[in-house]
């Protein structure tokens, strides 16, 4: 009975000291595992994309006419903006070139796939690592330079990223055209919170919001999402905003890593 | 053999669930299945058999491998999860249904 007892305990001791040792091994293990799994879980992550495009198809197909109405007109009235920018940007060039000051260098990318992702932490794993030159902390977007997240966690030939809409993620935005700036929060699932809005500063359901470059987490002018709703109070001194993302990783097949910025 | 394929079955149905169902998320919720299997297969397993306890001990490993979790987190979840189930119906519950 005693010697039971004490092989019970022998065995509970070894089992931990296995797992601290598991731990501290954890990122070439999980190295390991995630190298010989990348091709089945490529093939499952198309998989899994084509067909909830399909079931997807025929969920929306009754308000199909609805949206594509909209979005037509949306279209029609982005293209009306575009024309005024333009405007704006050749009096901007000009000015630049009088003024003398260097134009703004483009980013230097990096092109990655996802793997897989986490449920239950807001993270996807993507087939770029160590021995692509990434390194943790680079901001990833998608083509259209919508932000998705940055890296977290480096291994030989992946990496972790974390999406913005992780709980731990926060960093600063803005309404472009305009001096509004917070902070936007992950909020789980996909969530974002945009926090510290000045009580008088206007905001409007729909706001485009993009990043800003005063922490230096992120370069400027990426895209974040847009304004869902607003929360105001009269005694508070900052408002607050819950975002719609403006990435969806079920239409994403490629991902771009800023590797310099 | 039957603990060489309860790994690959446990293996590949992680992968499944972290590459294939996360497409199928319902406002953000995704079903755990690992979760799911480990508690039906020790409701149905004898509850003197440890092959359920191995079985989560070995898909709360994958869970782990495959999260951002410390390893161990999901292993011990799963578990004492099966072991409590086990000491349930061992002592205080007897369900007339097929056991394993």
């Amino acid at each position: 009975m005693f010697l039971k007892k004490n092989k019970i305990w022998l065995g509970l001791i070894v089992l931990v000291l296995v797992f601290v040792l598991l731990n501290v091994f954890q990122k070439e293990m999980r190295g390991f595992f995630y190298s010989f799994s990348a091709p089945i879980q490529k093939v499952f992550w198309r998989a899994g994309d084509s067909t909830s495009n399909f079931f997807l198809g025929i969920f929306i197909s009754g308000n199909l006419k609805e949206r594509i109405d909209q979005l037509e007109a949306s279209n029609q009235k982005l293209l009306s903006q575009i024309v005024s920018l333009r405007e704006y940007e050749q009096e901007n060039q000009s000015l630049k070139k009088a003024l003398e000051v260097e134009l703004q260098k483009e980013f230097k990318l990096s092109l990655a796939q996802i793997i897989s992702k986490d449920i239950s932490q807001d993270s996807i794993l993507i087939n770029k690592g160590e021995k692509d030159n990434i390194s943790k902390n680079m901001p990833v977007i998608t083509e259209e330079k919508v932000l998705v997240g940055r890296v977290i966690e480096v291994y030989n030939k992946f990496s972790k990223v974390m999406l913005i809409s992780n709980k731990n993620s926060s960093f600063d935005a803005k309404r472009p055209g305009s001096l509004i700036s917070g902070v936007i929060k992950g909020m789980e699932n996909e969530g974002l919170f945009f926090d510290l809005i000045p009580s008088e500063a206007e905001v409007n359901e729909g706001d485009i919001i993009c990043t800003s470059s005063i922490s230096g987490i992120y370069p400027e002018g990426l895209l974040v999402g847009k304004i869902k709703s607003i929360r105001k109070s009269d005694i508070e001194s900052f408002q607050q905003a819950e975002i719609e993302p403006s990435f969806n990783l079920s239409s994403v097949e490629n991902l771009f890593i800023i590797t310099e910025f | 053999m039957k603990y060489l394929l309860s790994i690959i079955a446990l293996y590949l149905l992680v992968i499944f669930q972290t590459s294939f169902l996360v497409h199928f998320s319902f406002w953000g919720i995704i079903p755990n299945l690992i979760f799911i299997l480990i508690i039906i297969w020790n409701l149905y397993e004898d509850p003197d058999s440890s092959f359920g306890i191995y079985n989560a001990f070995v898909g709360g490993f994958f869970l782990d491998i495959f999260s951002d979790r410390i390893i161990g987190f999901n292993v011990l979840i799963l578990v004492i999860l099966a072991i409590l189930i086990k000491l349930i119906f061992n002592k205080y519950v007897q369900i007339p249904f097929k056991k394993i």
